[in-house]
Formats: C-alpha cells, structure tokens, sequence
C-alpha cells in the first residue's frame, strides 16, 4: 500500500491484535461510502471499529485516515477517540438516561460553534426518523425500536455537526440490531438519504446475510480474526445466501 | 446551650465538606477508572483514617503541624502561626480524617456508571473531561450528595482527632463534642444532654437525608451501598 496522499484512501487498517486465544490480523481499506464489516460473533469485528474509534489500542500495526495517522505502533502516534475524525455509535451504546430525546440527539454538538444550528439539525432529523411525538421523553419510556432509530439519529447528527469541512468517518456496530426487516428498511432508508446529502463515509458491523444484501454494499468478510475477502455484497456473500435462502425454503417447507 | 461551640463546629464541618468535594471528586474518579499496584497504595492510604485510632491520627497530625518537626516548622514560618491549637489546623485535621468519607461514596458511585455511557460521549466526540462532567457526575449524582452528607455529619461528630490536635478552646477549637465531654467532667448532665441531643439530631437528619431523597445513594438506577 503506497503512502501517496493524492490518492489517499478513505482509510487504511493494518493491525494485529492478540484476542484472548486469538490473532485478529486486518488488513484493509475503504474507499466506498458504505462498507459493511461481516461475520460470525467472535470473529472480531467489534475489535476492529474499536480500534477504529480509539477505545482499543492495538497490540501493533498502523491506522490512517486519509492523510491523518490515528494510531502507529512503530511511531508511537495513538490519537485520542474525541480528536479523530470518526464518530461511532458501539455495539454497547446505550442513549444518555439522564436526558430526554432531543438532548440525546444534539449531545455530539456540545463542542461546536454553532448550537441553534444543531437545535434546527435534531428537529429534522427526528422528524423523518419518526421521533418527535418522543423528543421530550426519558429513554426509559422508549420501545427498543425507538431507541434504536434515536440511537442512529444520534450518531447522524453528531457526524453531520461534526466541525471540519471533512466530513467524518460513521462506525456503526449492529445499527439495526433488534429491529425487523420492516422497521429496518424504514430506517435504512432515511438513514441513507441524510448519509447520502452530507457526503457522511460509514463503516458498519453486522453478522446478518439478510442486511448485508440489503445495504448493498461492499463487505468485508471476516472470520477467526482474518479479513477472507473484500467486494461487492453479491460477489463475497454468494455461499452465505444460499444457506440462508435454503433454510427459508425449508423453514417454509416445514410450517406448510 | 453552647452556641459558640455550634457555630464553631458548623463552620468546621462546612469547610472541610467544601474542601473534600473539591478534593475527592478527581480522587475518586481517578480510583474508579484506574488499576494495578499504585491504585491499591491509594486506595489504602485513603481508607486510614477508618481503622487508624483518631489519637493516634491527631498525636502525628499534632507533630506534623507543630515546631517539633521540618514541615511544621515551614508552615510556621509561611503562615505565621503554628497551625495546632488553631482552627486552621483543625480544618487541616479533619480534610484527613474524613478523606474515607467523602472518597468512598464517590468510588461506589462512578465505578456503578456503565463504561458504555463514556465511550458513547467520547464516540460523539467528547473529550474524557466533558464525558465526566456531562454523563459520569449526573449518573453519579447521588453518591455526591451521600459523600457531602457523611462527610458533613462524621466532621461534626469528631473527637480524638479535635482534642489531641486543637485542644479544647472556646471559640477556637472546642466544637460541640469536646463541649460534651467538658460538661460531663464538670457533672453538669442538664446541659450534657442538650448538647448531646443536637449532636444526635444531626445524625437522624443526615441518614433520612441519604435514604429518603429520591435518587440519592443510587446511580444508574441502581442503588448503590454507600454506607458500607
């Protein structure tokens, strides 16, 4: 992988990582607005977007984002998660049970110029994420579905208000875990229509054949900590969907 | 009804209370997020002054702060005055012998806040500062008003610690326990018990304070145990 800038990937990831009984070694770049990490639970998906985000400090290897090193075990660099030009949403993530809704959702602009914009920003995008009759109430009170579309309307806005021209890096672990095909194709598609006007990069985890194929992605499969292949949805996930389609028939077979 | 030893112990205990919250607050923090051998020193160091006996406490307290040794004889020289037998010193005192009170509250009361709440601020782009501030002192917030309420009450409930290191001055140094055990040496029970029965009002105050508000002594929605 050359070190030219003027073709800069979005982002290039060259890391081991000793998981407990595991190597994780990975080794990719993105280069497409959505990529979609896949494969099995354990496999070390979420160690990846960790590192990624700066909460996991790999054993070695290096992480750059464009033209800004993250992390260089060699050089010693290790930017701090608030100083990287990612935004991430974890698989743990849970919304603030001290603040309503709304103040979840402009939580990731409490550190830029300009607040009113990101009053006017959360409106909106509660508004088409179907939240407003909810904005005001504690996220205990909320369904998990709610909380999962107010989760990603969180994340959105804290990348959309994010203050650089450049626009960040969204990592989303299982975004849609919880939520039926229905709910997620709804949300996916305002999702991908706010991604799409502000030019937002996404990198997301996921162990689901079903909404890899629906993301219509490219993906990079990984398993036991090895990154397998890399391409197009239809090219990497062939075997995966015959399985799956396999087990629908026969699922259907069985309930007739 | 000794008034001057009550106003006295109360402007000792909210002094001190005031001094541990600022102290205590990174302390704390500090404990619950760290690990290994120095945590362990710390954690130890801090916990002293609940085994330690409060004369043994105030006998070195005494030395320290008097001529007899080389930092004592520092802050004469800085302060003026030598800091035993003074109110300064008393406040000096009981910063150290409440430190346990105020810390361990607070230690309780972060290490209950989930992990996953600061990695998601510092996920939408909060530094560790600001996520502190912003989720990790709200979510904690009852073990803050636990820590200031002990600390309060076990200040005005001292005893060892004021009589070797303040003596037993009216005015100065005699607080409202020291006032007690001067009226029963002189066997005058009547005004004993008045005393006594503020010191105990304080007491059943400070203890419904903690179980009775709502969201005291619990973080995260769960209660924690912070009178252990």
């Amino acid at each position: 992988m050359s070190s030219n800038s003027s073709s800069a990937h979005l982002l290039t990831v060259q890391i081991e990582h000793w998981l407990g009984g595991m190597p994780l070694n990975a080794k990719f770049s993105l280069n497409r607005p959505w990529t979609v990490l896949f494969g099995p639970s354990g496999s070390g998906k979420t160690t990846i977007l960790r590192s990624i985000a700066g909460f996991v400090r790999p054993d070695s290897g290096r992480i750059v984002s464009g033209t800004q090193i993250l992390f260089d075990s060699t050089a010693k660099v290790f930017v701090r998660p608030y100083r990287r030009p990612v935004r991430s949403a974890g698989q743990t993530t849970r919304l603030f049970p001290h603040m309503t809704v709304r103040w979840n959702l402009v939580y990731g602009n409490g550190w830029t110029s300009k607040p009113a914009e990101a009053m006017g920003l959360a409106e909106e995008l509660m508004a088409s994420f179907g939240l407003t009759g909810i904005a005001d109430r504690m996220p205990d009170r909320l369904s998990g579905g709610e909380q999962r579309r107010a989760l990603v309307a969180r994340a959105v806005v804290a990348a959309i208000t994010f203050d650089s021209p450049e626009k960040p890096l969204l990592l989303m672990d299982e975004p849609f875990s919880g939520l039926d095909i229905v709910a997620r194709d709804e949300l996916l598609v305002e999702l991908r229509t706010w991604l799409s006007r502000w030019k937002i990069p996404v990198l997301s985890v996921t162990h689901d054949v079903g909404e890899a194929f629906q993301l219509g992605a490219e993906v990079i499969k990984i398993a036991d900590g090895r990154i397998v292949q890399q391409g197009p949805v239809s090219e990497v996930l062939t075997e995966e969907r015959a399985r799956l389609l396999e087990q629908l028939s026969a699922a259907a077979e069985n309930r007739a | 009804m000794d008034f001057e030893a009550l106003w006295l112990t109360l402007r000792l205990a909210v002094g001190t209370t005031a001094i541990l919250l600022v102290v205590a607050l990174p302390l704390a923090w500090w404990i619950a997020s760290g690990r290994g051998a120095t945590r362990a020193l710390v954690q130890a160091v801090v916990a002293l002054p609940l085994v330690l006996p409060p004369t043994v406490l105030g006998f070195y307290l005494l030395v320290a702060l008097g001529p007899l040794s080389a930092p004592g004889r520092l802050l004469i020289r800085v302060v003026g005055h030598p800091l035993a037998f003074s109110f300064a010193g008393l406040l000096v005192g009981s910063v150290i012998y409440s430190l346990p009170f105020a810390v361990q509250p607070l230690v309780a009361g972060f290490s209950a806040v989930d992990r996953g709440y600061i990695e998601a601020a510092e996920g939408l782009g909060a530094s560790a500062g600001r996520a502190f501030w912003s989720v990790v002192l709200p979510l904690a917030r009852g073990s803050l008003l636990t820590s200031a309420v002990l600390t309060f009450t076990h200040t005005v409930g001292e005893f060892g610690v004021v009589l070797m290191l303040g003596g037993n001055i009216p005015g100065s140094t005699q607080t409202l326990s020291i006032s007690l055990y001067d009226k029963v040496q002189e066997f005058n029970y009547a005004a004993a018990n008045r005393t006594a029965l503020v010191l105990v009002g304080f007491s059943i105050v400070a203890l419904l304070t903690i179980y009775l508000l709502p969201g005291v002594g619990k973080a995260d929605g769960r209660r924690v145990d912070v009178v252990q």
